[in-house]
């Protein structure tokens, strides 16, 4: 049993380990190059490229998609798919234009809104996927084994920030680029001095 | 006929298989491997062991296919895109749940031994009086210096890396030097050890890896710290099947390996009450065949073994070679975790390490040790590390853009935190057997599992989280919280027990050198053999006790008593 332990919060962790559903249903739940251009100015926004790269040098549009297609359940692809055209009706109302037409400046702008408005999404949705649980919990107990939960999707926003952090830390560019690769350190040091602005060595995995 | 004859069969090719093949070649006997699943090569078959994270298309996770297609292994992290081929195919081999039981299996050449965790640790003498002196289940038929020399023998050649400590709850091993506690383990250890005074320590995680060069394995090569274990390890530096026992026992030229042998039963003589050999499905062909040998080793993996005795026999015994007792099945244990305590360590700002460490560290058992005295029996240690977080964390102050990015390619705040892993009580009612009902892809039966954490367990989880939290705080560390998440048995990977050893034939399916009391020439030297759990993980035992038994079969064989 490999059983290190980090105790920190994983953003992106829970999809490694929830894992996804992805039933076929009529619904059209496809992306296109347009979409994948969008979410590379979307991520570009989260992850800028400065003297390091940014998120589009990882791909990292192109990871999104192929994350949600085969990962995310039906539930989350839908919040997902429908959150890009929220995304860009939010810019049109906050801007007047789409989100591919705004500068930057106006992008990240929008994002920090969402960001806002995500986190106050996840504080309900954690509230009613609890009383599902209990529910179910309690249902169970009563012998109704044919009682099924309701959840709530991701906020759209969060799933394409955590997308981009995760992306981008798991790509070479990002990888070779931002942090110090180790691929094959050798040997272990326990007792490194460190001064503000060294990046965080990486590996294989 | 005669092209199928050895002198031994060794039936399973993971930790204790590979031993009982290195042993049972080098003292002179002509010898087949039966694995069920298909050949892993040393090296040339790791395929994935250097590829980087962004070559997986899900960065090494996992997709709603492999979720359908692996129901069970999905439960907890051996389901990833990184060494799938390695766990056992769920649908291929089912098994039915009467209770809630995650079995993680790894059917190829080296069985787990290529995906194990590695810690390795001795049992003490304690580990095995308690069933005897606290009236449970039965008493052990060894004792400590019974194993002693059989530990010193596989530590010299598995290459063990751990710090000396003389603890008489955890004996030393025979060491290559010890990996490194980082700089905040180290102060936290030495905060623990003053306010305990000495009664609880934290060490670095005894592992099975090679620290320096191995006198009696050259070709394998130092750890490379690339935390990159369980892919299979290229310099040969973690101990496996493929990377230590599997090349003595080749180098003998008197074994033979067949892969795709799902051995379905043992052929048992009732006149000479002796085994004959076994009867093989070959996993491809699907074609029955028989080996015979003078002497059979069972190292199929706990429940496995248990699996082909329940199925052997059964015109003399209805449950199977080994049944007489009644005890065959039972007992069955595995170690209860999943549950401790983290926090958050100020200061080291200007404190880092290098290198991917593949162990932690370890906090040997205390409770019920000595002078304490709990509300339940036994005890557990804990694994831990405390690190720096790294990308994947949240940074309040930040939302997004360049500040971000640079903050998180920047180490974070360190953290230190630790997991329990208690021991579980052999109890009776604790079961697996055979479910007829339900065949798998060749037709066999399968295991149907009955097994569960009693009120001993559920007692002795309240303190694996407290005294965690408890340590943590004595030690500065701010936040402290403890974590409990859901366990079922077979989380550990350690499952054990299910034909235990015993001094009495009534009470117990082996004797004292691991022969199957109602068969002498049947020899179970892995976890189906435990009678009791211990806390601390089993591999290492496993390897002793079948070097043990090796030792013992050869002298009889010699003496013509099998």
């Amino acid at each position: 049993m490999v059983a290190v332990v980090t105790g920190g919060a994983v953003i992106g962790g829970e999809f490694f380990l929830a894992g996804c559903k992805n039933p076929d249903t009529g619904v059209q739940l496809v992306f296109d190059e347009s979409d994948i251009a969008f979410l590379d100015e979307v991520a570009e926004t989260i992850f800028p490229k400065t003297a390091t790269p940014g998120a589009k040098d990882a791909k990292v549009g192109q990871f999104m998609t192929v994350m949600v297609n085969d990962c995310y359940n039906e539930k989350d692809q839908k919040a997902f798919h429908q959150g890009m055209k929220q995304l860009d009706e939010a810019c049109n109302k906050m801007h007047g234009h789409s989100f591919m037409k705004a500068t930057p400046e106006h992008r990240k702008e929008l994002l920090i809104s969402l960001e806002k408005e995500a986190k106050e999404y996840q504080e309900r949705r954690k509230t009613f996927n609890e009383e599902q649980d209990a529910k179910e919990k309690a249902e169970k107990e009563r012998g109704n084994k044919a009682f099924e939960k309701e959840t709530m999707p991701n906020h759209y926003y969060l799933m394409m920030k955590q997308l981009t952090i995760m992306g981008y830390f798991t790509s070479k560019e990002g990888r070779t680029g931002a942090t110090r690769y180790e691929p094959v350190p050798g040997k272990y040091i326990g007792d490194l001095p460190y001064k503000k602005g060294d990046k965080i060595f990486t590996g294989l995995d | 006929m005669a092209d199928n004859t050895y002198d031994a069969i060794v039936v399973g090719s993971g930790i204790s298989g590979g031993w009982a093949a290195k042993e049972l070649t080098e003292k002179g006997l002509k010898t087949i491997m039966l694995e069920r699943g298909h050949d892993i090569k040393h090296v040339k078959d790791y395929e994935q062991t250097n590829r980087p994270v962004w070559d997986y298309p899900h960065r090494g996770g996992r997709t709603q296919q492999m979720i359908e297609d692996y129901p069970k292994l999905k439960r907890d992290y051996p389901l990833n895109e990184r060494n799938l081929s390695y766990w056992a195919v769920d649908k291929d081999c089912p098994y039915t749940e009467t209770k809630r039981f995650d079995w993680f299996r790894g059917y190829h050449v080296g069985g787990r031994s290529l995906m194990w965790g590695r810690q390795s640790y001795r049992w003490c003498e304690a580990d095995f009086e308690a069933n005897g002196k606290e009236g449970i289940a039965i008493d052990w038929p060894i004792r400590y210096k019974d194993m002693e020399p059989w530990y010193s023998y596989v530590e010299k050649f598995a290459g063990i890396q751990g710090s000396y400590e003389h603890l008489p709850q955890l004996p030393d091993s025979q060491f290559l030097p010890a990996m490194d506690l980082n700089i905040v383990e180290k102060d936290v250890a030495a905060r623990i050890k003053q306010h305990y005074n000495n009664k609880r320590t934290l060490i670095i995680g005894r592992t099975a890896h090679v620290t320096a060069k191995l006198p009696d394995s050259p070709e394998r090569d130092r750890c490379q710290y690339r935390n990159m274990c369980w892919n299979g390890c290229p310099f040969g530096a973690y101990f496996s099947t493929q990377s230590s026992t599997l090349p003595a026992a080749m180098k003998t030229g008197k074994l033979t390996v067949r892969p795709f042998s799902i051995v379905k039963e043992i052929i048992y003589d009732k006149d000479t009450k002796k085994a004959k050999g076994v009867r093989i499905i070959d996993a491809e062909t699907n074609q029955v065949q028989e080996f015979f040998a003078k002497v059979i080793f069972l190292c199929a993996s706990a429940f496995n073994s248990t699996w082909v005795l329940m199925n052997s026999a059964t015109d003399i015994w209805p449950d199977g070679l080994g049944s007489s007792s009644g005890e065959l099945g039972h007992n069955a244990m595995d170690h209860h975790f999943r549950l401790g305590a983290s926090g958050d360590v100020e200061g080291y700002e200007d404190k880092y390490y290098f290198g991917h460490r593949p162990t932690g560290f370890y906090i040997p058992r205390f409770r019920n040790f000595g002078d304490d005295k709990r509300d339940y029996l036994r005890g557990f240690g804990y694994q831990g590390a405390a690190n720096r977080n790294g990308w994947n964390r949240e940074v309040a102050e930040l939302n997004i853009g360049a500040d971000l990015k640079d903050a998180l390619s920047e180490p974070g705040p360190w953290r230190i935190g630790a997991t329990a892993f208690g021991e579980m009580l052999p109890y009776h009612d604790n079961k697996i057997s055979l479910n007829k009902t339900v065949k798998d892809k060749w037709g066999l039966p399968v295991l149907d599992m009955d097994v569960e954490i009693r009120d001993n367990e559920r007692k002795m989880r309240k303190d694996m989280t407290e005294d965690m939290k408890e340590m943590l705080e004595i030690a500065g560390v701010k936040n402290a919280h403890t974590y409990e998440s859901d366990y079922a048995p077979g989380m550990g990977i350690h499952e054990m027990g299910t034909a235990r050893m015993g001094r009495d034939p009534k009470t117990s399916v082996l004797n004292a050198n691991n022969q199957v009391w109602d068969c002498q020439n049947v020899f179970v030297t892995d976890g189906a053999c435990m009678t009791s759990a211990s806390c601390v993980n089993p591999s290492l035992t496993y390897m002793a006790m079948t070097a043990r038994a090796a030792a013992y079969a050869v002298e009889q064989l010699k003496k013509n008593n099998l």
